[in-house]
């Protein structure tokens, strides 16, 4: 390859890993529930946003990409600090960190999430002897195994 | 890269590279009802999914800077990929840091010093300590049923492939299209231009990196500088203003319960 090929192709590789930051942290801004992993998620993005400026201001020779990063850096740290406060109340109110605990808060016609099969904790399942069958089994009330006293 | 793959359109690659890419971020979000081959045919989707982005890379200029650029994005977007299905948000925040050692590695690769050292010091310093400080007060022992459920995995995983396939085409596009990118940089005047037959190779901005950024910084953009130094000042305002108006109210919730479980 060329020299002249590449600094472009620098530029396409780097926007490349910025995309893809980005695209995880919109994943994870999506999907994840715990708010601290949701603001980890929207730094993920900043992150994304970083590199693809950087990469921008060294394809066009210009130090304007790179202050706008410092700028990014700076409201990154002022958005922390609001939001963990924040972050902070709200677990002082409901005792969680989690986003659906604030569920009250959606619009009337959607419906409420509720978990279903959640798993009570990581630890592997105790594992009871077999023992003989005997006697009839009690039909189970499936849907209230299911449920869930909260979200 | 492509040169690897003949019988394959690059297009192709990055059409399954995104699918897997899906695919194996759904299948490693914490769900309920998750099992160990489920987890082992995500971690190698995404392998998979890494292998075909890669594949769709540009070669760079030589096999050192090609091989450092290469490890350092691998090093951000995979602990960036644990980050979010990491189900312990300790080990999210642990992987996050380390992402931004990958990231800090790309802006060093791409010539930006200062920028390199600040995202560390600034980042996984001082914001990842701060979240971290937040976690331990706040985390429940053991872990929360929260972190062990997401929101709509399926869905959140197809909107960020549809959004990484959208992007990764425009690049490619956008990359490839020669009159975009033979622009020769605005800093070279037309003497040195003409003196240097490939400008865009060389890093024009390589000499006295820190000190042209600094005097850009407070020459060219002073009022933003200014302007962010107010930011700062408000935020820290804010935040103290916030942590006491919320135990005022907490205070006064607490007093109402208090009075209401009494009658």
């Amino acid at each position: 390859m060329t020299p002249l090929a590449a600094a472009p192709a620098l530029l396409h590789d780097a926007l490349l890993v910025g995309a893809i930051l980005f695209a995880l942290g919109l994943v994870g801004i999506l999907a994840r529930r715990n708010l601290i992993v949701m603001f980890l998620s929207a730094e993920l993005m900043l992150q994304g946003i970083s590199v693809s400026l950087v990469a921008w201001s060294r394809h066009h020779g210009d130090f304007g990409g790179q202050v706008l990063v410092i700028l990014v850096l700076t409201v990154a740290a002022c958005e922390a600090a609001v939001a963990l406060v924040f972050v902070l109340q709200a677990f002082a109110r409901t005792g969680r960190l989690d986003a659906a605990a604030w569920q009250s808060l959606r619009e009337a016609t959607l419906p409420r999430a509720v978990d279903h099969a959640l798993p009570a904790s990581d630890a592997a399942p105790p594992r009871w002897p077999r023992l003989s069958t005997a006697g009839v089994e009690p039909a189970a009330d499936e849907e209230a195994a299911l449920e869930r006293e909260h979200v | 890269m492509t040169g690897l793959l003949p019988e394959l359109s690059p297009g192709l690659v990055l059409a399954g590279a995104v699918t897997a890419a899906a695919a194996s971020l759904w299948l490693l979000l914490p769900r309920s009802g998750e099992s160990r081959a489920a987890r082992w045919l995500g971690l190698a989707l995404g392998a998979a999914a890494l292998a075909g982005l890669v594949a769709t890379g540009r070669r760079l200029g030589g096999l050192g800077e090609e091989a450092v650029f290469l490890t350092v994005a691998l090093v951000a977007v995979i602990s960036g990929a644990a980050t979010i299905v990491t189900r312990s948000p300790v080990y999210s925040a642990i992987w996050f840091a380390l992402s931004l050692t990958g990231v800090s590695g790309v802006l060093l690769v791409l010539g930006a010093q200062f920028l390199g050292v600040a995202t560390i010091v600034v980042y996984a310093g001082a914001i990842l300590v701060m979240f971290l400080f937040v976690l331990m007060l706040a985390q429940p022992s053991g872990l929360a049923p929260y972190d062990r459920v997401s929101n709509e995995p399926l869905l959140s995983a197809v909107a960020g492939a549809v959004l990484l396939g959208l992007l990764s085409l425009a690049i490619g596009r956008l990359t490839s299209d020669t009159a975009c990118c033979a622009v020769a940089p605005r800093a070279a005047g037309p003497a040195t231009q003409a003196a240097a037959p490939a400008p865009s190779a060389v890093d024009p901005l390589a000499a006295d990196q820190v000190a042209r950024l600094g005097g850009e910084l407070f020459g060219r953009h002073l009022l933003a500088v200014e302007v962010a130094g107010v930011l700062l000042l408000v935020a820290l305002i804010g935040a103290i203003a916030a942590v006491a108006r919320g135990e005022a109210a907490l205070e006064d919730d607490r007093r109402l319960a208090a009075g209401g479980g009494r009658r």
